[in-house]
C-alpha cells in the first residue's frame, strides 16, 4: 500500500495515511500538482503556513524501471506565484518508493527552531530539532548528517542551504546522489524557500535492508517490460551514446551552431568561447584530471548522463556541470572557462540556489554595469553574498526579475518571473512557445521543443518559423507531464519519440506494476490531467493570457546571427490549453 | 574554393585534413559541390548526422558556396 506522510510543522506531528482512491494512479508530478490544487489556497502566501511542500516519488518509484527514480517536489512558487513542480534526480525518489511512501506533505510552519525529518527503514518517522545545522551549506550539512547515521546505513537526503533558510525566491532543494553528494537540485521556482519557511532543514530517509518493495501486480511481465525499455534506451544513439559520453553538455556546440545559445544576457545567439565550454572539452579535461565521466544520478539509470568535475589538483569540486548551468554561469555571463564555471556551480550548490536563475540573474546584474561581462571573480564574490544578510545577496537570491527591477535593467529574460534557460526563443521558436505557456514559467523541460526544432528527434520543424510550434509544444508538454508522473527521466523521451517499442514498454511497465490496464491514450490522459490541475491553479492565482507571453523586447529586438524576433502569434499561444475544459469536467474540478 | 568544416562530438576524430585538435578548419572543394557529395568524399556518408550550413539546417542537395561553414553533428540531445 502506498502512503502519504503528513508532516505538520506547526504541531511537529508526523502521521501516515493511505493514498486516497482518487489518486491511486498518480505519482510524481501528478500527485504534487493534485495535492497543491486541492489543498493549497490559490491566494496563499507561498512562504506562509497555508502553502505546502510536497515531495513525491513517481508511480514507478522504487521499482527497477530504467531511469524510473526521478522525484517531483511541488508547492506554490515564491518566484512565480503559481504552481510549481521541480523535478530532480538523486536517490531519494527510489528510497521513498522502497518505503512505500508516495508523497511527503510538509504543512504549517514551525514557530521557532530548525527541524529535520527522519524516516527510518522500519517506516517510523519523526521531526528532530537540528538548530545547530542552521546556515550550513549543503556540503557541510551532508557531512554532519552522515556523522549521525549508523555504520553501513543506506540513506538519501533532501536539504536546503542558507538561501532556503533566508527564504530567497531562487532557493533550491538539494537531493543526494548515490555517493551521498548533495549535488542534484530541485532548482526551479524557489521551493528551497518554501522548505525554509516551514523550518525544515533536511529530510533524511533510510531504506537499509529493504528489498523487494514495492510489489508488482505481475512481476514477470514487469521484468520483461523493463528489459524491452532498457534495450530501446541503449539502442538509440542519443540515449545510448551521446548522453552517456558527453552528458547534457553535448548540446553546447549544436545550440551555438544553431545561433540559439543566449550570450551576455540574451544579446546574441553565439558565444565566441562556446568550444571551451563544450561537452567535448569538458570530457577531455575531466578524463585528464581523473574525474568520473559516466554514472547515474540514481540507481537504475541506464542512460547515465551524470559525471563529476574535479579541480586542477584532482579533487571533487562539483557535479559535472549540466548544459544549463554551464550556459547560465558561463556564456550568459560572458564567462568562457570551465573552472570558473565550476566554482560558481559549486557555490550555487552549496548555498542552495538554482543555477539557471542565478546565472541569468548575474547576467542581468552585469548588464546594469555593476560588473563587467566575463568577470568571473566578481561574479563569484557577488554570488557568495547570497544567503548572507547583505542587501545585494538578498536581491540576487530573489532572481532575475527582482534584480532587473532593483538595478533598472529592462532586458530581463523571464516568463512568469522565472528566468529562461539555455535556448533563445527567437531563433528556436518552439521552445519560446513552451516558455510562454508552461504552467511553470520559463522552463525548457516542460516541453522540450529543441527536439524537432534543432535535433531532428521526433520529426523536424523550421526553428525560425512559427508554423507547427504550438502543436509541437502542446504534445511535448502533455507527454512530459506524464513522464514526470511516472517518475521517468525526461531523457527517455528521445528514444520514445523515435521508437514505438520504447513507448509500448512504458505502457507495459505501468500495467504490470499497477495492475491497471494502461494504454497510450490513458498515459497521455494522465499528462493532460496534470496540466489541467496546474492551469486551473494558476488561473485561480490570477494568471491571465498576458502572463503567457515572452518579454516584450523579444518581439522587437533582433537576435544575431540570424537577426530574428519571436513571431508565434498570441492567438495561437492561447490555444495551448484547449483540452483543459474537457479534462476538468472529467476530473470534476473547475 | 574554400569552405570551413566543423565536425563535433565523436565525429571530431574524422577530419579529412590535419588541423588543431577538435577545431574547425578550412577545406578546399570544387565549385558546384553539394553537401551530400562532400559528406561522401570525407567518408561520413554512412553516419547518421545533423548538418548545418551557416547555422541553418541543410539538406544533402544544398549547393555549397565560397566561405560557407559546414557543421556536422552525430545524433545528440540533452537538456
Ligand atoms: S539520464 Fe541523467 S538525469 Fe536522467 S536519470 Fe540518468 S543520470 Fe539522471
Amino acid at each position: 500500500m502506498r502512503t502519504i506522510l503528513r508532516v505538520d510543522m506547526s504541531t511537529l506531528r508526523v502521521t501516515s495515511e493511505p493514498v486516497p482512491e482518487r489518486w491511486k494512479d498518480f505519482g510524481g508530478r501528478a500527485l504534487t500538482s493534485a495535492i497543491v490544487f486541492e489543498e493549497v489556497p490559490a491566494d496563499a502566501d507561498p512562504l506562509g503556513p497555508a502553502n505546502k511542500l510536497i515531495i513525491a516519488t513517481g508511480l514507478l518509484g522504487g521499482t527497477t524501471a530504467p531511469n524510473g527514480g526521478r522525484l517531483s517536489i511541488g508547492g506554490k512558487s515564491p518566484l512565480t506565484g503559481g504552481i510549481k513542480e521541480s523535478n530532480v534526480g538523486g536517490q531519494l525518489g527510489h528510497t521513498l518508493g522502497h518505503l512505500g511512501i508516495a508523497a511527503i506533505v510538509v504543512e504549517g510552519a514551525a514557530k521557532t527552531g530548525l527541524y529535520s525529518l527522519l524516516i527510518e527503514a522500519d517506516g517510523s518517522a519523526k521531526l528532530e530539532r537540528t538548530d545547530d545545522w542552521a546556515m550550513l551549506g549543503n556540503y557541510a550539512l551532508a557531512d554532519k548528517i552522515a556523522a549521525t547515521r549508523p555504520e553501513g546505513d543506506r540513506f538519501a537526503t533532501a536539504s536546503i542551504g542558507p538561501a532556503g533558510e533566508k527564504r530567497l525566491a531562487a532557493a533550491s532543494i538539494a537531493v543526494s546522489d548515490p555517493k551521498g553528494y548533495p549535488n542534484r537540485h530541485a532548482g526551479r521556482g524557489g521551493l528551497g524557500a518554501v522548505m525554509g519557511s516551514k523550518g525544515l532543514k533536511a529530510v533524511i530517509a533510510s531504506d537499509r535492508g529493504v528489498t523487494g518493495v514495492p510489489d508488482h501486480a505481475d512481476k514477470d511481465a514487469f521484468v520483461a517490460a523493463t528489459r524491452k525499455f532498457a534495450t530501446a534506451l541503449r539502442e538509440h544513439p542519443v540515449s545510448g551514446e551521446g548522453l552517456p559520453t558527453y552528458g547534457t553538455q553535448v548540446l553546447t556546440n549544436i545550440i551555438n551552431e544553431a545561433g540559439g545559445y543566449p550570450t551576455r544576457n540574451f544579446s546574441a545567439g553565439q558565444f565566441e568561447f562556446a568550444s571551451a565550454l563544450s561537452g567535448e572539452n569538458m570530457r577531455e579535461i575531466t578524463l585528464e584530471r581523473g574525474g568520473n565521466v559516466k554514472h547515474g544520478c540514481h540507481s537504475g539509470c541506464v542512460i547515465q548522463c551524470s559525471r563529476y568535475w574535479y579541480d586542477k589538483d584532482g579533487h571533487y569540486k562539483t557535479k559535472g556541470m549540466e548544459y544549463e548551468s554551464v550556459w547560465s554561469l558561463g556564456a550568459d555571463c560572458g564567462i568562457g572557462d570551465l573552472d570558473d564555471v565550476a566554482e560558481l556551480d559549486r557555490a550555487c550548490g552549496d548555498i542552495g540556489i538554482d543555477t539557471i536563475e542565478m546565472g541569468a540573474t548575474l547576467a542581468v546584474y552585469m548588464e546594469s554595469g555593476a560588473l563587467a561581462f566575463g568577470d568571473a571573480k566578481g561574479a563569484l564574490a557577488a554570488l557568495k553574498q547570497v544567503g548572507t544578510d547583505s542587501e545585494l545577496g538578498t536581491t540576487l537570491g530573489s532572481g532575475a526579475g527582482a534584480t532587473g527591477k532593483k538595478f533598472g535593467v529592462t532586458r530581463v529574460p523571464t516568463v512568469k518571473n522565472q528566468a529562461m534557460p539555455a535556448y533563445d526563443p527567437r531563433p528556436i521558436q518552439g521552445i519560446g512557445v513552451t516558455y510562454a505557456t508552461s504552467t511553470m514559467g520559463a522552463d525548457h523541460t516542460a516541453g522540450y521543443a529543441i527536439t524537432a526544432n534543432v535535433l531532428g528527434v521526433g520529426g523536424s520543424v523550421d526553428p525560425l518559423k512559427p508554423e507547427g510550434q504550438v502543436a509541437l509544444s502542446q504534445s511535448l508538454q502533455i507527454a512530459t507531464a506524464m513522464l514526470d508522473a511516472m517518475g521517468l527521466c525526461i531523457f527517455v523521451a528521445f528514444p520514445v519519440l523515435d521508437k514505438p517499442e520504447a513507448f509500448e514498454a512504458i505502457v507495459e511497465m505501468a500495467t504490470a506494476h499497477t495492475g491497471k490496464d494502461w494504454n497510450a491514450d490513458e498515459l497521455m490522459g494522465l499528462g493532460k490531467k496534470v496540466l489541467t490541475y496546474e492551469r486551473l491553479f494558476n488561473n485561480h492565482a490570477g494568471f491571465t493570457a498576458a502572463d503567457d507571453r515572452l518579454p516584450a523586447y523579444m518581439y522587437t529586438e533582433k537576435l544575431p546571427p540570424h537577426n530574428v524576433v519571436f513571431t508565434v502569434p498570441d492567438a495561437e499561444l492561447d490555444t495551448m490549453y484547449d483540452f483543459v475544459d474537457e479534462t476538468a469536467m472529467a476530473l470534476q474540478i473547475s | 574554393m574554400q569552405i570551413e568544416l566543423a565536425l563535433f562530438a565523436k565525429l571530431s576524430a574524422r577530419y579529412p585534413v590535419p588541423g588543431s585538435g577538435r577545431e574547425p578548419r578550412p577545406l578546399e572543394i570544387e565549385d558546384g559541390t553539394r553537401v551530400g557529395a562532400l559528406v561522401e568524399r570525407i567518408g561520413l556518408a554512412a553516419e547518421p548526422r545533423i548538418t548545418f550550413v551557416n547555422g541553418r539546417h541543410a539538406a544533402d542537395d544544398r549547393l555549397l558556396a565560397e566561405g560557407d561553414r559546414l557543421a556536422i553533428f552525430p545524433p545528440i540531445a540533452g537538456g
